[in-house]
Order: C-alpha cells, then sequence, then structure tokens
C-alpha cells in the first residue's frame, strides 16, 4: 500500500518535471534555419569542392604538377596534365587539372599532400547538377578566386614560411 | 441596444423569442409546424457542420505551431501569412486525392466506418453549451447523452479496423476497444462526481452550480486531473496513441483509408479534441462564465486553455506500454476515482 502511494507521487513528480522542461523550450527562440533564405556561417576549414585559386601576386595557380595530390587521392578523381613547354620539355606547371566531383569524398587528404598549398577546400557546398558531364572539372582555366577569411587563412599557408 | 445587449450576453432569450416569431410566420401560412422545425435542424447542424471544420483546420494549424515552439522549431510558416493557409492546401489535396480501396476490403463496412466516428462527434455538438443559452438541445440527461453518443466511436473505429483487411487495422482496431472500454469507466466515475455535486445532469444547471467563481475545479482537482487522462486516453491522443502507434502499427486503424475517408478520421480526430475539452470546461471551469467578456469569448478561452495542456501533454510524454495501459486504467485511475467518489459522497452528505 505505501508503495503504491509512492509511485502516485513519484509518478506525478516526474511527469511535472518532463512538462517543465518543454515549457521552458516554449519561451527559447527557434534553431530553425530557413535554408534558401538564411544561410549557414561555415567555419574557416569547411570542405566543400577542391578549388585551385588564384594567387593574385602571381597573377595564377600555385601549381607545380608534382603529382602528390594525384598519389594522395585515394579514388583516383584527381588527373593532371604536365605544361609542355615550347622546346618539347615537361615544365613544373599544369596544363589541365582534372577533377571529378562525382567520386570525390571530400576527405582533405589531396590538400594535406601539396607542398606549395596550390589547391584548397572551398565554401561551395551546393554542387548538384543536371548532368554527369558536369561534374567533371577542370581547375587550371577555371581561374578561382577566393575571397574574405578564408583568403586570408588560405595566403596565411605560405606567406609567412621564412624566404617567401 | 436592449436587443444587442441580450443577444451577446443572454443568447438563449432573443433566440427563442426568434423561434417563437418564426413559428407564427409560418402558422399564418398554415403550414405544419413540423416542417419548420425540420428546416431549422438542417440549417443548425449545417452551421455545427460549418463550426467543426473550420475549428479543426484552426485546431490543426494550431497544434502544429504549438508542438514546433515546444520542439523549438519554427512550424507551416510558407503558405499565407505565417503559414495560417497551410491547413487549407492540406485539406484541398486530400480532398482531390485518389480514394483508394483495398481490394480485400469489406466494401460497404469500410465505407460506412468512417461515417460512425464523425458521426459520434458530430452528436456530440448537440449538448455543448457554447453560451447562456447557446445550445442546441439542453436535454435533461445532457451528460448521460454525452457519455453514450462518445462511445459510439469504438464502433466505427473497430469496423474501419476489420473491415481493411489487414493485420495492423485489425490490431489498431482491438487496442482502440480496449482503451475505450477500460478509460470510459474511471470517466464516468469522474463525471458523477460533478453531477453529484451540481445535482443534475442538466449542462445548464452544472453550469449554474458553479455561479460566482465556485468552480468544480477548486473541489475536485483531483477529479479535474483524471478527467484529463481518461480523456486524453478515450480520443486516442498520445500519450495514449496506440490504436495508431506509428511505431508498431504503421497507422492503426487508419493504415488503409485514404482522401476524403480518411480526411473523416482526422477531422473527428481533432473536433474529439475540442469536445473533450468543452466538457472539461463546461464540468469544471464554469463553462461560459466569466466577468467582462461575452459569455461565448469566455468558453472558447477556456476550452482553448484546455486544449493548449492536452498539447502540451501529448508533445512531452512519450508513448505508454501496451501491457501498462489496462494496469493505469484498472489500478490506478479507477481506485483513485471511486475513492474521491466516496469521499465526495461523505461530504455533501454531511454538509448537506
Amino acid at each position: 500500500m505505501i508503495n503504491y502511494i509512492k509511485n502516485i507521487i513519484t509518478g506525478f513528480i516526474s511527469l511535472c518535471e518532463g512538462l517543465w522542461v518543454t515549457l521552458k523550450h516554449f519561451f527559447r527562440p527557434s534553431f530553425t534555419l530557413q535554408y534558401p533564405e538564411q544561410r549557414p556561417k561555415l567555419p574557416l576549414r569547411f570542405r566543400g569542392r577542391l578549388v585551385m585559386p588564384v594567387d593574385k601576386e602571381k597573377n595564377d595557380n600555385r601549381c607545380t604538377a608534382c603529382m602528390l595530390c594525384v598519389k594522395a587521392c585515394p579514388n583516383h578523381s584527381i588527373a593532371v596534365e604536365k605544361l609542355i613547354g615550347e622546346d618539347g620539355k615537361p615544365k613544373p606547371k599544369a596544363s589541365k587539372y582534372y577533377y571529378n566531383l562525382a567520386t570525390c569524398m571530400f576527405c582533405n587528404l589531396c590538400v594535406e599532400a601539396c607542398s606549395f598549398a596550390a589547391i584548397v577546400m572551398s565554401d561551395e557546398y551546393e554542387l548538384a547538377v543536371y548532368e554527369k558531364e558536369k561534374l567533371n572539372l577542370e581547375l587550371v582555366s577555371e581561374k578561382y578566386n577566393l575571397t574574405g577569411a578564408k583568403e586570408k587563412w588560405w595566403q596565411s599557408k605560405f606567406k609567412e614560411e621564412p624566404g617567401e | 441596444m436592449e436587443i444587442l445587449k441580450d443577444l451577446i450576453y443572454n443568447t438563449g432569450k432573443p433566440l427563442s423569442q426568434f423561434y417563437q416569431w418564426l413559428h407564427k410566420l409560418w402558422a399564418g401560412f398554415n403550414f405544419p409546424p413540423l416542417v419548420l422545425d425540420i428546416i431549422i435542424q438542417f440549417i443548425v447542424a449545417f452551421v455545427i457542420f460549418i463550426f467543426i471544420a473550420l475549428n479543426a483546420l484552426w485546431i490543426i494549424y494550431y497544434e502544429r505551431k504549438f508542438s514546433a515552439k515546444l520542439q523549438i522549431r519554427k512550424g507551416p510558416n510558407r503558405v499565407g501569412p505565417i503559414g495560417l493557409l497551410q491547413t487549407v492546401a492540406d485539406t484541398i489535396k486530400l480532398l482531390i486525392k485518389e480514394d483508394i480501396n483495398p481490394v480485400k476490403a469489406d466494401k460497404i463496412v469500410f465505407f460506412i466506418a468512417p461515417g460512425i466516428v464523425f458521426l459520434a462527434t458530430f452528436l456530440s455538438f448537440l449538448v455543448i453549451p457554447f453560451g447562456n443559452g447557446l445550445i442546441v438541445a439542453d436535454l435533461s440527461i445532457g451528460v448521460l447523452y454525452l457519455i453514450a453518443v462518445s462511445g459510439l466511436a469504438v464502433i466505427g473505429i473497430l469496423a474501419g479496423g476489420w473491415a481493411s483487411n489487414n493485420k495492423y487495422s485489425l490490431i489498431g482496431g482491438l487496442r482502440s476497444a480496449a482503451q475505450i472500454v477500460g478509460y470510459e469507466i474511471p470517466n464516468m466515475i469522474i463525471i458523477l462526481t460533478v453531477v453529484m455535486l451540481a445535482g443534475s445532469m442538466k449542462m445548464s444547471e452544472i453550469i449554474n452550480a458553479q455561479s460566482g467563481y465556485k468552480w468544480f475545479v477548486f473541489y475536485q482537482p483531483v477529479a479535474f486531473l483524471l478527467f484529463l487522462i481518461a480523456s486524453n486516453a478515450e480520443i486516442n491522443r498520445a500519450p495514449f496513441d496506440l490504436p495508431e502507434a506509428e511505431s508498431e502499427l504503421v497507422s492503426g486503424f487508419i493504415t488503409e483509408y485514404s482522401a476524403m475517408k480518411f480526411a473523416f478520421f482526422f477531422l473527428a480526430e481533432y473536433t474529439n479534441l475540442f469536445i473533450v475539452s468543452a466538457i472539461a470546461t463546461t464540468l469544471f471551469l464554469g463553462g461560459w462564465q466569466g466577468p467582462v467578456l461575452p459569455p461565448f469569448i469566455w468558453f472558447i478561452i477556456k476550452t482553448y486553455a484546455v486544449v493548449t495542456f492536452l498539447m502540451w501533454i501529448r508533445w512531452t510524454f512519450p508513448r505508454i506500454r501496451v501491457d501498462h495501459l489496462m494496469e493505469f486504467s484498472w489500478k490506478y485511475l479507477l481506485p483513485i476515482a471511486l475513492i474521491n467518489l466516496i469521499i465526495t459522497a461523505f461530504i455533501i452528505k454531511i454538509t448537506g
């Protein structure tokens, strides 16, 4: 009998506790981000699609066609063609940088492998397209421009090094 | 001016005057008075139907917004200003959808079941006092009629579950039957307590007994809580929504229903919520009584306060377990309600 009454009282108190929690939630502002109109504030190291930004001092990209990123990529999403000079010898420069968005898994290994900070993961995350061919990108001719805090963060990768 | 004041604060008087005037006018044409009564009843039924439809539209929108607030979301806000037309759009979508009948379903029972469920809710509106005299029929056995009519819904739910020829539907219907029968008994005992206090089963007299802020909720707080729990279980809402438990039974007895028939089930469900709150208002919160504002407004405010509380409960608690369902009714609700009844009876006998 004592147990029975205790059951009722503890049950009632725990129900009131539950109601109190939802009541507190009632007066909070909503967490909802209304996506097409409102955008999330992305962290600095957000991993969107791969880009090859233009270094504004050189007015060109920083790629040397060393093939480290090609070897680092676990999915073979990257293929690089070296620039062939007029003398018929390969130059330390990429003429074509093929990047397959369909197989990329945004692991960031290529960026970590790059010794010259030539490539970086951008803030672009709306990557859906209607045709499969549009997923095969060519990054050299794209001449991508980074802006804002992301650009400063990217430049700090190579500017602070001694001798530069 | 006097008539306008009467119309707002004492609606019954001008309405009955208007009714008598109509009858006099009708008698002038030498028509039988029965025909006029039937016409008036049709008009009243139509008005009630419009009220049910509009009220359900609003109450669904209100529930979606309220639950969104409780879960730190925004809720519907795209269709119309702050999403007000969302339920209208949903209703139109439901009505123009294909009406699917399962091949092996019992066609006639499958068709009738939503009608029975809706009928039970529709009939309940007969004895709900919306204002001073604003009641369709002030029966002398108003509360008893209400209990009898609301028990009808279980037939419709059971028929719908059985006719669907689907195991989930059948289990849902059977659960609903067990649940409604199990929770109707404590519910009736609680209502009996109120009837004992008021000394009448007539709705208007129960409200009159609470005049002067002698609301029964102050005399019977335990009975009020028990009534909310038991009636919440009777209208199959969470945490007692076992008949349509999504995680176990797909959608219970409404699994096979679509389009218009589903709309009727949905309409009945949300109107039941309103009716239960209206009964709670009438029996425990003094009905339409209140200062300054018109009785109808007071009735709506109190009813929606109870509706909000029931929604708050719904969106807070998880679903009760099946084996706990009957245990809760027979081992906890019923003994407490009985003890409450006996104590009330003693006190009424002693104080006279």
